[in-house]
């Protein structure tokens, strides 16, 4: 059984708060229960599906630029540097 | 004039000149504004659709090259990315954002002088069966107003089944394209996983989701298909597709043509009108020729568990990067310590995309992710297996498009599990990476039901013959709106 | 016993381009926040496309190290929140489902101590934060992402090294290294960085991060083995913890706890197909790879019986060994190894010293064949490379110029320790008592002779007198 502080775990790690938002938390139980379906499907020897690609079919290493105003089109910025919140 | 025409005919009609673009968008935006405040497919409009028009009119007039949609009006999810138009993902975190840059499928449709008419609402992120999770308000099913649409690409199937463009690009992550466009009675594709650019789609699970053209034939979306597929430098994960039209050879039927009716999508749970709906449709393609015997793959009971799993934690990483400090809405950094600033800018994401990240930071964290995360990408695999197992035997497999009918607005919004379960018929493709489409095939009572074909990877060609084949057994009505 | 692991943050900094865009590698001096793109920034719908020759070169970094390369590679995201960080995720590669990163289980060998890397990485370096207001009390958080996604080499080691000097030797060899393979300049501010983990006589492993330089991190280490010793001695128990170099006060700090719950949730990157590195890749590279560090150093020693010190020397500084490798024939090789590592290192240990040198490999070569041929001595061999590095003038004409000619007849040689025996009456009494004196009166014949006098020859000739006398 998931206990109710791992899911707030998670949803911290996430920066997700769930003050005032207990019916998040019942909700994601019951779906996390429904998902235990999975104990039941027996895969052990299953791979992972996965796609590759040739070294050589990869990006060349040339510098292209994009757009130098590009930093205008964001929001929240100081002089040319993006403002973020403060880190304590 | 007459709105409902197709992309063959309308086509037809610009060359032959009985048809100006700017006759026809002025129409569209006229429709557009009349039919929207009931039933909301579009979250913006290009207002500069009829100077678009009137260049293209020109261009032709001059006898100029006029790329081959000739200034059709397409419409597009709001969350594939338009260089200079707002694109929303129908979220608060994006409500002011607007894209330096066109996605790869935008640039291809632009190349060949289509009208991108407008941008369509969707479940939040993409993240629904309904259109109900939209930050803008939901979309509504024009066939009767007070049913959903479906999603999560409801108004783009809204937008085509109302006749406000000729045709739209959805996504489909778990069914987002196949299921509105069931609910709708219109045409959607959901093509091989690497067929179509990803470049400009905003990421909701990377790995499963694919853009995918909806239409009102099969013809239509063949046609949009063509346009958008291929290899693209922009994506690492296209493949090459070869030399290929898939607009030829559709109406080569499904004579002698091996169609697997998969056992787990079409009795427990199946609605008995959508299962009656399967069976007819089963029976037409006997009489055109096809076999069809039933095939069971087992792991589908396995495969919404696995989906949800796997979607999820590709969006809680997905969307991470929507910390508002970049893009986003009107929220004020100073003073605010960063953990503290960035879980409340993400309280304004919706319930859905809340109750998914939570469930995405959940299954892959320590502790959890033998569990629930590796878990389900060994029965992906397992599911894949089964499918290229069943493609042995058969050409195409078959199944009702979703279980259920549509649903009236409101019913189901509370209840986050009982709406995951409806994608079961939809989700094998995208955890497979095989493409799959949804035909209009019937109405009850007013109600539209659609029929899904698989088709082995990269076998669109194939998948489009067959849904021709259905198609032109059909007789539907007119949309009512 | 102490135990130190490391990880070392390597940037790419010779390639052209980012790692999964086509913004400009080189982000240093360039006004804030110019080079940036969709990609780098983490714009919705972007995608990151990866940069071959990023591949290839770190490619390179792993089998220098003598690591294996797996025969497919796979990219990871590591997920945490962080300003720097436009994505909120760190494309980077982990080895989750067995190898797949570019590298594992190598190893490099620093004064016969083995030290095992674990695993070589490729990773996307973040953007560069500012922080407005003071150290105590910030305010803001200034973001420039000029930085964001540029080509990063993560080495991470075993807990291998037993004191911070083998850990100051192998940085140093590594420095070398990877500028010797023409994939990193060292010499730029933030192009390695280290972090490293210690702990002592069995204790729980602490973690030091931000640490600056590679002179910080000896600093660093030295101050937690202290540290942890003192807490032992007095019996208190040492906490697994992470903890910060602080570089105004030369200390470890004790980072927030909170750091020490992350849970990264990594999984694979589905944007980035696997990439298959074949065989003949590998091959390839390897052909068109500079000799490695080790491999020199071993055909130093076995080929031209060079001594390992000196080997050791030559083969890690790309600088000394091209001169080297340029100047040396199978004869001379020995003494130019010798010029190179004793005489030459005092003129060009420095980045400005080595760009105003006017030494030419011609130089060295004639140099060594002057002291073999006995034309000079070793010493006065030192005064003229003291002259060639500022003049660039040809040996042979330092030679008249600074009258450097051997002195080695017998005759005039003899009249020059009478000089000094004359002059030295109370040395020349106690060298025929204390032969070990002996020295003192060879180093008067060589002051006077400006170091021209043949060595050997003058102490033969000192003996002889002191008998007589």
């Amino acid at each position: 059984m998931v206990k109710r502080e791992e899911i707030v775990h998670a949803a911290n790690l996430i920066k997700i708060d769930l003050k005032d938002h207990e019916k998040y938390i019942e909700q994601v139980e019951k779906i996390l229960n429904y998902f235990d379906i999975l104990d039941n499907a027996s895969a052990e020897s299953e791979s992972f599906v996965t796609q590759e690609m040739s070294l050589d079919k990869l990006r060349d290493d040339k510098y292209v630029p994009f757009d130098e105003k590009l930093i205008t089109q964001l929001k929240n910025y100081k002089g040319t540097f993006v403002k973020a919140p403060k880190m304590i | 004039m007459n709105l409902g025409i197709t992309a063959t005919q309308y086509l037809e009609q610009i060359k032959n000149g009985s048809l100006t673009v700017e006759e026809f968008i002025s129409k569209t935006m006229e429709r557009i504004n009349k039919v929207e405040p009931s039933i909301h497919a579009y979250i913006s409009l290009n207002n500069d659709a009829i100077s678009q028009a009137k260049q293209i009119d020109k261009k032709l007039k001059a006898k100029e090259n006029v790329g081959s949609c000739l200034g059709m009006p397409i419409s597009i999810k709001d969350n594939i990315c338009t260089k200079g138009m707002k694109t929303t993902c129908a979220s608060k975190m994006l409500e002011n954002f607007v894209a330096p840059y066109d996605a790869t499928v935008i640039s291809n449709l632009k190349s060949q002088d289509a009208i991108i008419i407008g941008k369509t609402n969707l479940d939040e992120f993409a993240m629904g069966i309904s259109t109900e999770f939209s930050y803008f308000g939901p979309s509504r099913n024009p066939w009767n107003t007070d049913y959903v649409p479906g999603g999560s690409s409801g108004g783009s199937a809204v937008s085509v089944s109302a006749l406000e463009c000729i045709a739209s690009l959805g996504s489909d992550t778990g069914g987002s394209v196949r299921n509105p466009a069931s609910f709708c009675s219109v045409v959607g594709l959901k093509p091989t996983y690497g067929l179509v650019s990803r470049y400009g789609l905003i990421s909701y699970a990377n790995s499963i989701e694919q853009v995918g053209p909806m239409a009102r034939t099969v013809e239509d979306t063949a046609f949009i298909l063509n346009i958008i597929s291929g290899i693209d430098q922009h994506d690492n994960t296209t493949i090459d597709k070869g030399k290929v039209d898939y607009t030829k050879e559709l109406d080569v039927g499904v004579e002698g043509k091996r169609i697997g009716i998969i056992s787990e999508m079409i009795g427990e749970g199946v609605d008995k009108q959508v299962a009656a709906a399967t069976s007819k449709a089963i029976s037409k393609l006997q009489t055109l020729g096809a076999e069809c015997n039933e095939v069971s793959l087992d792991s589908v009971k396995f495969s919404v568990a696995t989906y949800y799993t796997i979607a999820a934690t590709e969006a809680g990483s997905n969307l991470a990067r929507y910390d508002n400090i970049r893009y986003g809405f009107d929220f004020d950094v100073e003073g605010y310590e960063f953990n503290a600033y960035i879980s409340k800018a993400r309280k304004n994401f919706g319930p859905e995309v809340t109750r998914r990240m939570i469930l995405g930071s959940f299954v892959p964290s320590a502790g959890y992710v033998g569990k629930y995360f590796l878990k389900a990408l060994k029965v992906r695999s397992k599911i894949k297996s089964e499918i290229e197992q069943a493609f042995k035997k058969f050409d195409l497999l078959i199944a009702p498009t979703s279980p259920v009918l549509p649903f009236k607005i409101g019913e189901k919004v509370d209840d986050p599990l009982s709406l995951y379960l409806l994608d079961i018929n939809t989700i094998v493709a995208n955890l497979s990476g095989i493409p799959a489409i949804s035909i209009p095939y019937e109405m009850t009572n007013g109600l539209p039901i659609g029929i899904q074909f698989f088709a082995n990877s990269m076998q669109e060609k194939t998948l489009l013959q067959a849904a021709y084949a259905l198609e032109k057994t059909t007789n539907l009505p007119g949309v009512p709106i | 016993m102490t135990k130190i692991g490391l990880e070392i943050h390597c940037q790419l900094t010779k390639l052209e381009s980012k790692l999964f865009c086509s913004c400009k590698a080189d982000y240093r001096s360039l006004d804030i926040n110019t080079n940036i793109c969709p990609v780098c920034i983490g714009l919705p719908g972007s995608l990151p496309l990866l940069n071959k020759n990023a591949v290839e070169k770190a490619a390179m970094i792993s089998i220098a190290l003598g690591c294996k390369t797996p025969p497919k590679i796979a990219f990871f995201r590591k997920n945490y929140f962080y300003p720097d960080l436009p994505k909120n995720f760190q494309i980077t590669q982990y080895n989750a489902y067995g190898p797949t990163s570019i590298g594992s289980d190598g190893k490099v060998l620093i004064e016969d101590k083995e030290i095992r890397v674990r695993r070589i990485q490729l990773e996307e370096d973040p953007g560069r934060l500012v922080y407005e207001g003071t150290s105590e009390k910030t305010l803001l958080t200034l973001i420039d992402y000029n930085r964001a996604g540029t080509p990063l080499v993560e080495i991470v080691t075993e807990p291998d090294f037993e004191t911070p000097k083998q850990v100051r030797l192998f940085l140093n060899v590594l420095a070398d290294l990877v500028e010797n393979l023409g994939v990193s300049d060292p010499s730029l501010e933030g192009a390695l960085r280290v972090d490293g983990n210690i702990s002592i006589d069995k204790g729980n492993r602490v973690e030091i991060k931000n640490v600056g330089s590679f002179k910080d991190i000896e600093k660093a280490l030295h101050f937690e083995i202290t540290r942890q010793q003192s807490l032992a001695e007095r019996g208190i128990p040492i906490p697994a913890e992470t903890r910060h170099w602080d570089e105004a006060r030369k200390i470890t700090v004790s980072a927030r706890s909170k750091e020490e719950e992350q849970d990264y949730r990594y999984f694979l990157e589905a944007d980035i197909p696997w990439v298959l590195i074949d065989s003949s890749v590998i091959d390839k590279l390897k052909k068109n790879m500079p000799e490695s560090i080790y491999s020199k150093k071993e055909r130093y020693i076995k080929k031209y019986g060079i001594p390992l010190q000196v080997a050791e020397v030559l083969s890690s500084d790309k600088f000394y060994s091209d001169l080297f490798e340029q100047a040396h024939n199978e004869k001379n090789a020995k003494e130019i190894a010798n010029i190179i590592t004793t005489d030459l290192k005092g003129f060009a240990d420095t980045k400005e010293q080595r760009e105003q040198l006017k030494l030419t490999p011609k130089h060295l070569a004639d140099l060594a064949d002057a002291i073999m041929n006995n034309i000079i001595t070793r010493n006065s061999g030192k005064l003229a490379l003291q002259e060639i590095v500022k003049s660039g003038k040809p040996l042979s004409e330092i030679i008249s110029s600074l009258d450097l000619g051997h002195v080695d007849d017998k005759s005039s040689l003899s009249k020059i320790i009478d000089d000094v025996f004359s002059e030295e009456e109370k040395a020349v009494s106690e060298a025929k008592l204390n032969p070990d004196t002996i020295n003192y009166l060879v180093g008067k014949v060589m002051r006077k002779t400006k170091g021209k006098a043949d060595p050997a020859l003058t102490l033969d000739i000192i003996k002889k007198k002191l008998d007589s006398k």
